[in-house]
């Protein structure tokens, strides 16, 4: 017998991979970003403080979601790409 | 990125779709409800991880 | 080499009886956990037909992010037990949880229990048989049951949402079967719903909200609308509901004895929302320190001793169904979402 497959799409992400630019983390600029529930700020402001023992910190920032049930807000998304090298999210709890 | 190991199958799924493979340091779950004792094991565990994951 | 069977959209399989492909489609993970029919080519066509002509694009769908067809959506529906005439109504819902305000994503990934609450206006809740009078939030209904277990399957086969992979409700909602049910525009003494948001009386219209279940609101002592607010409030003023975060909407269904009573004393949807929005808060005494701590700290202040449970009386959408009997319902949503209203074509 025939049937139509219920879970049947076309992918509509691109096959293609970001190309990522090398990230100095002893000392490029990082963005800690958290997804707003509680305590992800907490995790991140310790490890920036671990981190303090091996480099400066003073580039590394804070950021975060408006809402932890809503996706990032373009802006905070177009404020990493340009202002860090890398980002650390903290983003599945 | 950070993820609890309870939630590291969302992630991967969620990556998955979007065809990306995430940098992944994973600690154990929860992070919420955790007081300041309890918070520093996973600060550790994230630092270790973020360490590692770097030097490579 | 053989294509891998996700990736097709017609599937042979060898004949198999109704039992043996539920074991498959449980294998697949297609399945709900209840029976399933079985989607045949022959079956999904006569779906599909109910909807040739509404030619509107349906967006990707995320988590998964893969761009159905009217043949993978109407399997669903098939599956779930619709007659091909629900299908329009489906096809509704599933283009009014893509909008993005609904935050589709957000709301199959989050740790709430919330599940589409599915809301059918006009003349085709009498066409299809919707129940819209005594327990229309319950069992007994083909069209209420199978069109939101209908979505509920395209959620979990389309857009991917796996229990406890994508879907990580931690206690999941009864409501992610199936919860659909009409408007009683009939005993309604206000304008219907969708006529509130702008549609036109005749128009066929699907609302959703991500919700969490009906929480009562019992109230057979009032004999006054005033007596009614108070009990309305008394129950939406709730610390354990995400509304409780100040961010998103919130359903009040009325029971249709309730809105007589309120309508005899002069009060509109206006008012009433006015008034709900007004007296649903909650005292500082019964928030602890920390989750007022977060609640501030994301935005969300008390004004005095007070957290509101929405941003404006707008936030509080207003209408009638259900049967004899004084009982109503507050629906709250899972906070970063919206209702969205999408006319049925056809």
């Amino acid at each position: 017998m025939r049937i139509v497959n219920p879970a049947f799409g076309v992918s509509a992400t691109s096959g293609e991979k970001v190309a990522l630019k090398p990230v100095n983390w002893t000392t490029d600029a990082i963005a800690l970003v958290s997804n707003s529930k509680p305590n992800a700020r907490e995790l991140l402001a310790g490890i920036r403080e671990k981190l303090g023992a091996t480099r400066k910190i003073d580039n590394i920032d804070f950021l975060s979601k408006n809402s932890a049930s809503q996706p990032a807000p373009k802006d905070v998304i177009e404020e990493v790409a340009a202002k860090y090298r890398g980002a650390l999210l903290a983003i599945a709890d | 990125m950070i993820a609890t190991e309870t939630f590291k199958p969302l992630v991967l799924a969620q990556a998955k779709a979007r065809k990306v493979e995430p940098k992944l340091i994973v600690v154990k779950h929860p992070i919420g409800g955790l007081n300041a004792d309890e918070l520093r094991e996973r600060i550790e565990a994230a630092t270790k991880g973020l360490t590692e994951a770097t030097a490579k | 080499m053989m294509k891998d069977i996700t990736e097709q959209e017609v599937i042979d399989l060898p004949d198999m009886d109704v039992e043996a492909f539920n074991e498959f489609a449980v294998e697949q993970g297609w399945s709900d956990g209840m029976p399933l029919y079985v989607p045949t080519e022959a079956k999904v066509a006569k779906f599909v037909d109910t909807v040739r002509g509404d030619n509107r694009p349906i967006p990707p769908v995320p988590p998964r992010q893969v761009v159905p067809t009217l043949q993978s959506m109407a399997a669903n529906a098939v599956m779930a037990g619709c007659k091909p005439e629900y299908f329009p109504v489906v096809t509704a819902a599933l283009r009014a949880v893509l909008d993005p305000e609904y935050n589709l994503h957000g709301s199959l990934a989050t740790t709430h229990s919330c599940a589409p609450v599915i809301m059918v206006s006009g003349p085709i809740r009498h066409q299809l048989g919707i129940n819209c009078g005594s327990n229309c939030f319950g069992q007994g209904w083909r069209p209420n049951a199978t069109i939101g277990r209908a979505l509920g399957l395209m959620l979990l086969n389309i857009a991917g949402a796996k229990p406890g992979e994508m879907d990580r409700s931690t206690q999941g909602n009864p409501a992610k079967y199936t919860f659909c049910f009409g408007e009683n525009e009939e005993e309604n003494p206000w304008p219907p719903y969708h006529v509130q948001r702008g549609f036109a009386p005749t128009d066929n219209v699907v609302t959703v909200m991500s919700g969490e279940g009906p929480h009562n609101l019992n109230d057979h002592g009032s004999t006054t609308g005033e007596g009614l607010l108070t009990t309305f409030a008394g129950g939406m003023s709730n610390p354990g509901a995400n509304t409780i975060y100040g961010k998103g909407p919130m359903l009040v269904i009325i029971g249709p004895e309730h809105a007589a009573t309120l309508k005899r004393d002069g009060f509109t949807i206006e008012t009433i929302r006015e008034e709900l929005f007004r007296r649903s808060r909650v005292h500082v005494s019964r928030i602890s320190k920390a989750n007022q701590e977060t609640y501030t700290s994301t935005g969300h202040k008390p004004d005095g001793d007070w957290f509101s449970i929405g941003r404006s009386p707008q936030d509080i959408h207003i209408t009638v169904a259900g049967g004899p009997g004084k009982h109503s319902a507050f629906i709250p949503s899972f906070g970063g979402t919206t209702v969205a209203s999408v006319r049925i074509a056809g």
